[in-house]
C-alpha cells in the first residue's frame, strides 16, 4: 500500500522538476534610436552618425552614482588632446575633418604621405615603412603600424579607459549600439523595464560637448517598426531625450 | 575467476586499440589537437613567409624543420612517407608541390575571435557623410564576393594593415585572434531568406547602396563571431519598398495572397521562402492583423 503511494509522490515530484525546467519564454522589445543634432544654431538638423549609445538597466534615480560620474567627468577634447602630444596642426586638421578619434578611422590618401597637404607624422611613418615593407602600396596601407603609439590612437584609449571606468560602474547587464550614419540605432533583444539611454562619454559637437541620460520605458513587445525614440540636443515636441550642453574648454597649454 | 580473466583481456585490447601509443598513430593527418603540437606558433610558423609577396603575411607550410625535429623516423620511411601528404600533394623526393595554404579540403582547427563592436569604434567612424568614400568601413574586410553575399576575410590582408605590430593583438600573437577549437567544416554561404536582395549594384536604380549598419542593425553591438545572426529587420526593406507614394511591393504581395492563398511572394523571395505565411512583421509593417493562410477563403 505505501509502496504505490511512494511511486506516486516520485513521479509528481519529477514533472514538478521537469515543469519547472522548461524555459519560460521571455518577451523581449526593441528600442529603435533617431538621433538628430545642431551643431550650432545656423546649422541643421542633421542625424548624428557613428556615435555609441548605451542603455543601462534601471531608473535615473537608481543610477544617480553613475549619473554624476559621466557628469563629473573631465572634458577632453580631441584638438586639445593631439596639441597636449605636440602633434603637428596638419594632423589635427586631418582628424577633424572626419571627426576621427584615431588615425584607424579613415585611409591614408597619397596626398597625406607627400606634397603641400603632406601631414608630417605620415611622411616619417612612410619613410621608414618604405624600408621595413619594400613596397610603396604597402607602406602607405600599413603606415599605421609604424605611427607612435599616442598618436595612432593615443586620444581613442584615453576615452576608452574613461569609458571602462564608467561601464564597469554601470554594471554587467548595458547594452550598446552604434547609430548608422543617419542616427538611427536599434536596441533588441532588450527585457521589458525602465533603462537609462546615455552616451557615457560626452559627445563633441562644433564648440560643445553634449550628454545626454535619460529615462526610457520598454515594453514587452516592443518593436522595431514603432516610431522612433527621438534624441537630439534641441528641444521639440517630439524629443524625447534632450541632451546637456557644456562648452569645450580652452585647451591648457603647457 | 573467469569473470576476472575476461575482463582482463577485454581491458587489454581496449587499452592497444585506443592507446596512441600502443596503436599506430595517422601521420597522414595532422592536429593542432595533439599535444605536441602546442607549443608557440612560431615554434612552426615563421612570419612572414617565404612567397608572401605582396604584405608580409603567412602563406606557406612550415619548413621540414618543424617536423623533423620529432618525427625522423617518419620523414625517412619507405619511398613514398605518409607523414609528407599532409603538406605535400604528391610524396615523391624530387617532387616539392605542395596543396594550398591552408589546405581547403581540411577541416578548420581554429575558430576566430573578432569583435565587430571594437572595430566599428575605431575604423567606422564616419560622422558625417563626406564627398570621399574610400574610408575604413565594413569593406575594409568584406569585399562583395557575389551580388548576393559579401566575402568574409580569407586572409590576412585586412587584419595585418594595423595588427601587423604594435596594435595588440599581433602578427606574432595568433592565439589573440585564433583559439584551436574541435575540427569542423566552415560555412561558405550563410542563409539568406531573401535570397533576391542584392547588394551594391542591386535595386532597380541601382540605389543599394546604404552603408551596411543600417539594415545589419546588430553588427555594432557584437563582441564575438558566436551567435552572430545578420539581423536584418524587415524595416530595412520596407523604408523604401512599403512607404506611400513611393513603392507599395508588400502591401501588393499581401493583397495577392488575400485573393488566392496559393500566391507565391516573389519580390524577395524563392518559391520555398515565398509559399510559406508572412511572417507577423510583415503584416505589421502593412498595418494590418495577421493572417495564416489556411484561414483565408
Amino acid at each position: 500500500m505505501r509502496a504505490p503511494k511512494l511511486v506516486f509522490f516520485a513521479i509528481l515530484l519529477m514533472v514538478t522538476v521537469v515543469l519547472a525546467q522548461q524555459p519560460v519564454p521571455r518577451q523581449t522589445g526593441v528600442l529603435r534610436l533617431r538621433v538628430r543634432v545642431k551643431a550650432d544654431d545656423s546649422a541643421p538638423l542633421r542625424g548624428l552618425a557613428r556615435k555609441r549609445f548605451f542603455l543601462i538597466p534601471g531608473t535615473i534615480e537608481q543610477n544617480r552614482a553613475l549619473i554624476d560620474a559621466i557628469e563629473r567627468q573631465a572634458l577632453l577634447s580631441r584638438d586639445c588632446y593631439y596639441q597636449k602630444i605636440g602633434a603637428s596642426s596638419a594632423l589635427i586638421n586631418w582628424l577633424r575633418e572626419s571627426d576621427c578619434e584615431s588615425v584607424y578611422c579613415r585611409g591614408v590618401e597619397q596626398e597625406f604621405v607627400s606634397g603641400p597637404k603632406a601631414v608630417p607624422e605620415f611622411a616619417t611613418a612612410f619613410a621608414t615603412s618604405q624600408k621595413e615593407y619594400g613596397n610603396d602600396e604597402t607602406a602607405r596601407q600599413w603606415l599605421t603600424t609604424n605611427l607612435a603609439p599616442n598618436v595612432r590612437d593615443g586620444f581613442y584609449r584615453t576615452q576608452q579607459t574613461v569609458l571602462q571606468t564608467l561601464l564597469k560602474q554601470a554594471g554587467p547587464e548595458v547594452h550598446s549600439v552604434m547609430t548608422d550614419r543617419n542616427g538611427t540605432a536599434y536596441f533588441t533583444d532588450l527585457g521589458p523595464g525602465t533603462y537609462v539611454l546615455s552616451n557615457l562619454i560626452p559627445t563633441e559637437l562644433g564648440q560643445t560637448f553634449v550628454t545626454w541620460n535619460c529615462e526610457v520605458q520598454v515594453k514587452p513587445g516592443d518593436l522595431a517598426t514603432e516610431k522612433p525614440y527621438l534624441v537630439s540636443n534641441r528641444k521639440d515636441r517630439n524629443v524625447k531625450c534632450v541632451g546637456i550642453e557644456k562648452p569645450k574648454p580652452v585647451c591648457a597649454t603647457d | 575467476m573467469t569473470r576476472i580473466k575476461t575482463f582482463t583481456v577485454f581491458l587489454f585490447f581496449f587499452l592497444i586499440c585506443v592507446h596512441p601509443r600502443l596503436s599506430a598513430a595517422d601521420y597522414s593527418k595532422f592536429s593542432h589537437a595533439t599535444q605536441k603540437h602546442q607549443a608557440a606558433c612560431n615554434t612552426c610558423h615563421k612570419i612572414p613567409t617565404k612567397n608572401a609577396t605582396t604584405f608580409p603575411d603567412i602563406k606557406d607550410y612550415p619548413d621540414h624543420d618543424a617536423c623533423v625535429s620529432c618525427h625522423r623516423p617518419q620523414f625517412f620511411k619507405g619511398a613514398k612517407p605518409v607523414i609528407c601528404s599532409v603538406c605535400h600533394s604528391k610524396t615523391s623526393p624530387r617532387d616539392e608541390a605542395r596543396y594550398a595554404f591552408r589546405n581547403p579540403a581540411s577541416k578548420l582547427q581554429f575558430t576566430i575571435e573578432f569583435p565587430h563592436d571594437r572595430h566599428q569604434d575605431v575604423i567606422a567612424m564616419l560622422r558625417f557623410s563626406h564627398a570621399q568614400q574610400n574610408y575604413y568601413n565594413c569593406t575594409v574586410c568584406h569585399a562583395s564576393r557575389t551580388t548576393t553575399f559579401k566575402a568574409a576575410p580569407a586572409d590576412h590582408s585586412s587584419c595585418f594593415n594595423c595588427h601587423w605590430k604594435a596594435q595588440q593583438p599581433v602578427a606574432t600573437n595568433c592565439n589573440g585572434c585564433h583559439k584551436l577549437a574541435t575540427p569542423y567544416v566552415p560555412i561558405t554561404d550563410p542563409t539568406r531568406i531573401s535570397i533576391k536582395f542584392m547588394h551594391e549594384g542591386g535595386g532597380e536604380k541601382k540605389q543599394h547602396i546604404a552603408e551596411c549598419t543600417t539594415c545589419h542593425i546588430n553588427i555594432t553591438k557584437a563582441a564575438s563571431l558566436r551567435g552572430l545572426k545578420p539581423d536584418v529587420p524587415i524595416t530595412g526593406c520596407t523604408e523604401c519598398h512599403n512607404k506611400e507614394g513611393l513603392r507599395q511591393d508588400l502591401n501588393t504581395e499581401l493583397v495577392a495572397i488575400d485573393k488566392n492563398r496559393n500566391f507565391t511572394c516573389v519580390y524577395c523571395h524563392a518559391p520555398n521562402v515565398g509559399s510559406l505565411d508572412p511572417p507577423a512583421s510583415h503584416y505589421l509593417i502593412a498595418e494590418r492583423p495577421a493572417l495564416k493562410r489556411k484561414d483565408i477563403k
